[in-house]
């Protein structure tokens, strides 16, 4: 473990312990003390990001590698904004005591999973934020938040089943599992192991043919644990590890393209068979899934290059992805408060009486097509980029139509759930609170101004990374 | 008795076990069943990595490594268990056939 | 080697039987004699403290775990009628499929057994865990906080009852 920043995965563990202690007087304390604990690891990241020093020395005093610092602020950011939200939500009847804890153990698991210098730590951490991930599912007393937990646990269990083998293959033919792989010793044995460790985290980060899953999961769980699973749950306990993998392969050698070229295949079906998917979709919440399932692809798609480029524009879609996703499932959440329903059938003009929810929304969006300058263009600018010069020239090519269909598929949910005219029963919604509003307004600001700061983004990424 | 020929006796079995395991989680329709295949393939999984932990002399971080493995099972089969509980008081079934409601 | 075959059978039969059993109870059983008979070959593997863990928590907790489990739900799992003949044909194709991986898969593994490398240092067991995989030690106790929390958010009582 990179022991240096062990205290953002010690501190959260120790919160939630301390909670229901706390929690048995009042549950304003519960909801204060998780809040204040996220709050105070994002402030000290954000001295660590945006120390002036950084820029005077030039990041030669900078000691961190800039993808762990950047995964442990997206953590934080998405968790403060789930559990300040939920704070305000007050949907559902469900167990304060456990779900604060849960989410706080699962920021304790997130980071250390983050911090691991090894395959295992980073195996049994994404065991204990999976276990954390069903109870969050099923927490509310309703079936379709329990049957979502049970095929979670029971598709996602064959990825666990692979990895160790994976690891069991890594035991004897490197001798240990740290991250230590180099081009001496990289044997077909190891280029096996890795095999099965990719495959297993794939099926983990819902890749194409094995995303049987998240749909489901994403659908049938509460509102805001919806957002919080694909905002940064799963993508921290699939497709971290998957980056990862990949900037370990980039030093390989040559040989490693027995991996990385499957993988690419896989990430661009992933992005073509999510947009499609998408596009079908009846339901708010639904299509939100698939359309972070075609990203996912878009990501998977970057990172398999072995490119710098590829890899930087993975990781920064990465963090776009927690961003815009975020905001879009709180504002779906907003939108099931008010009104009732996300079926998108029953919905229709929302604008009027939700102005600033729907605003968000639109920024998020043309965000996740890719408009410039939003913050979205520059990581897919990068990825088609790096798939352009490293990879067979059609993958850039359908990788840039799709894009324009991910906007397709959003301006039609836009304009049957925002736009048009009003249904009658639908004239009296509310816009939600101010205070629900708030992380959503956080996270689009953060989309314009990374969007438009690009240069320094990138400047920090290309001394740090 | 040569060591190579142990190790590859042990992978074959192991994976003998993970198939049966796979085979009764695929086809089963009962959750409790499901969750017994799961433990199979935990057995086959632990059987992989103590031999290969024997083939490299490395048997002690091959025990470190199965006493943690062991706890995550525990906790996931417990979890399974406690869902699976919960399921039935609201749905009185352990069907997984019945697990339809989420569509799009 | 004839003692490693020996165990190896007795797993896979009672692997094989745990999947068949009409009843839940014999299933759970049967798992527990498939961990013993893990645990003793970990002993013969020379790995003490790995076979004393699967005796009492794989044999012994889960064990528990999963009878209990299946005392309260025992009404619904009579009335759950499925096929069985998926299940009375496991062992034919258990055999077959063995046989299959003895041709296509032994070669697999006779190659991968070329490519060991041995590591330089061999720690004792405790110096490994207190030492080397202290990070272990945290994500025990990260994962076992969360099963705490797990029991505490399903098996919630809503107020009003």
């Amino acid at each position: 473990m990179t022991t240096e920043l062990l205290s953002y995965s010690i501190i959260p563990l120790l919160a939630a312990l301390a909670i229901p202690f706390f929690g048995r007087r009042s549950f304003k304390l519960t909801e204060i003390l998780s809040n204040v604990t996220l709050l105070a690891g994002l402030g000290n990241l954000m001295f660590i990001i945006f120390n002036p020093s950084n820029k005077l020395h030039n990041y030669e005093t900078f000691s961190f590698d800039g993808f762990t610092i950047l995964m442990l602020f997206t953590i934080y950011l998405v968790a403060l904004s789930i559990v300040f939200f939920s704070t305000f939500f007050k949907v559902g009847d469900f167990n304060k005591n456990a779900f604060y804890p849960l989410i706080m153990i699962s920021v304790s698991a997130m980071s250390s999973m983050v911090l691991s210098v090894d395959f295992f730590s980073l195996y049994i951490f994404m065991e204990a934020l999976a276990v954390t991930s069903f109870a969050l599912i099923a927490c509310e007393e309703k079936k379709s938040g329990i049957e979502a937990a049970i095929k979670y646990l029971l598709l996602t269990f064959p990825a666990s089943a692979l990895i160790l083998i994976g690891l069991a293959i890594m035991l004897f033919a490197n001798g240990s599992l740290y991250f230590d792989i180099s081009m001496q010793n990289a044997s077909p044995a190891v280029f096996s192991a890795l095999a099965f460790i990719v495959l297993g985290f794939a099926i983990k980060a819902g890749l194409f043919p094995f995303h049987f899953w998240t749909p489901d999961a994403y659908q049938g769980a509460p509102a805001t644990v919806s957002a919080y699973l694909a905002g940064i749950v799963t993508k921290v306990s699939g497709m971290y590890a998957i980056i990862k993998i990949c900037t370990l392969l980039k030093v390989m050698g040559p040989a490693s393209f027995k991996i990385s070229s499957p993988l690419m295949l896989i990430g661009v079906a992933t992005l073509i068979f999510g947009s499609i998917a998408a596009l079908a979709q009846k339901d708010f919440k639904r299509m939100l899934a698939f359309s972070s399932i075609s990203q996912m692809g878009y990501i998977v798609a970057g990172a398999a290059t072995l490119n710098p480029i590829g890899i930087l524009g993975a990781i920064l879609h990465l963090f776009n992805h927690a961003t815009f996703k975020t905001s879009l499932f709180l504002n779906s959440a907003a939108i099931e408060k008010s009104a009732g329903t996300t079926n998108m059938k029953k919905l229709s003009g929302l604008e009027k009486n939700m102005p600033v929810t729907s605003w968000t929304s639109v920024i998020a969006i043309f965000s996740t097509a890719g408009l410039p300058p939003l913050s979205g263009f520059w990581s897919k600018l990068l990825i088609i980029l790096a798939l352009w010069v490293a990879a067979p020239k059609p993958y850039a090519i359908l990788a840039l139509i799709f894009s324009i269909v991910t906007l397709a598929y959003f301006m039609l949910l836009q304009k049957n759930v925002f736009f048009g005219k009003p249904k009658e029963e639908l004239k009296e919604v509310k816009e939600a609170s101010v205070y629900m509003l708030i992380p959503v307004i956080v996270m689009c600001l953060i989309i314009v101004v990374s969007g438009i700061f690009f240069p320094f983004v990138f400047e920090f990424f290309e001394k740090t990374l | 008795m040569t060591l190579t020929s142990t190790f590859s006796l042990d992978w074959l079995f192991a994976a003998l076990i993970i198939f049966i395991g796979a085979y009764c989680m695929v086809l089963t329709r009962n959750l409790i069943k499901q969750l017994i295949g799961l433990e199979i393939i935990s057995k086959g999984v632990m059987i992989a990595i103590i031999s290969s932990g024997a083939m490299s002399g490395n048997t002690n971080l091959a025990q470190a490594i199965i006493i943690t493995v062991i706890l995550v099972e525990a906790v996931i089969v417990a979890t399974g268990l406690a869902l699976l509980v919960k399921g039935y008081r609201l749905n009185e079934n352990i069907d997984v056939k019945k697990l339809d409601n989420l569509r799009g | 080697m004839t003692y490693n075959l020996f165990i190896y059978l007795i797993i896979t039969i009672v692997a094989i039987t745990a999947v068949m059993a009409r009843k839940m109870l014999i299933s759970a059983i049967m798992l527990a004699v498939a961990s013993i008979a893990l645990s003793l070959l970990m002993f013969k593997f020379s790995a003490p403290w790995a076979a004393l863990f699967e005796l009492s928590v794989c044999a012994g907790l889960i064990t528990v775990l999963f009878i209990s489990a299946v005392s309260l739900v025992k009404k619904e799992d009579m009335a759950l009628k499925e096929s069985r003949a998926k299940f009375t044909i496991l062992p034919l194709i258990s055999g077959a499929v063995f046989i299959f991986m003895a041709i296509f898969l032994m070669p697999y593994f006779e190659s991968l057994s070329g490519f060991t490398r041995n590591p330089e240092i061999q720690p004792k067991v405790g110096e490994i865990i207190w030492k080397f995989r202290s990070a272990d030690l945290l994500g025990q106790i990260t994962i076992l906080a969360a099963a705490v929390f797990v029991v505490k958010s399903v098996f919630y009582k809503r107020s009003e009852q």
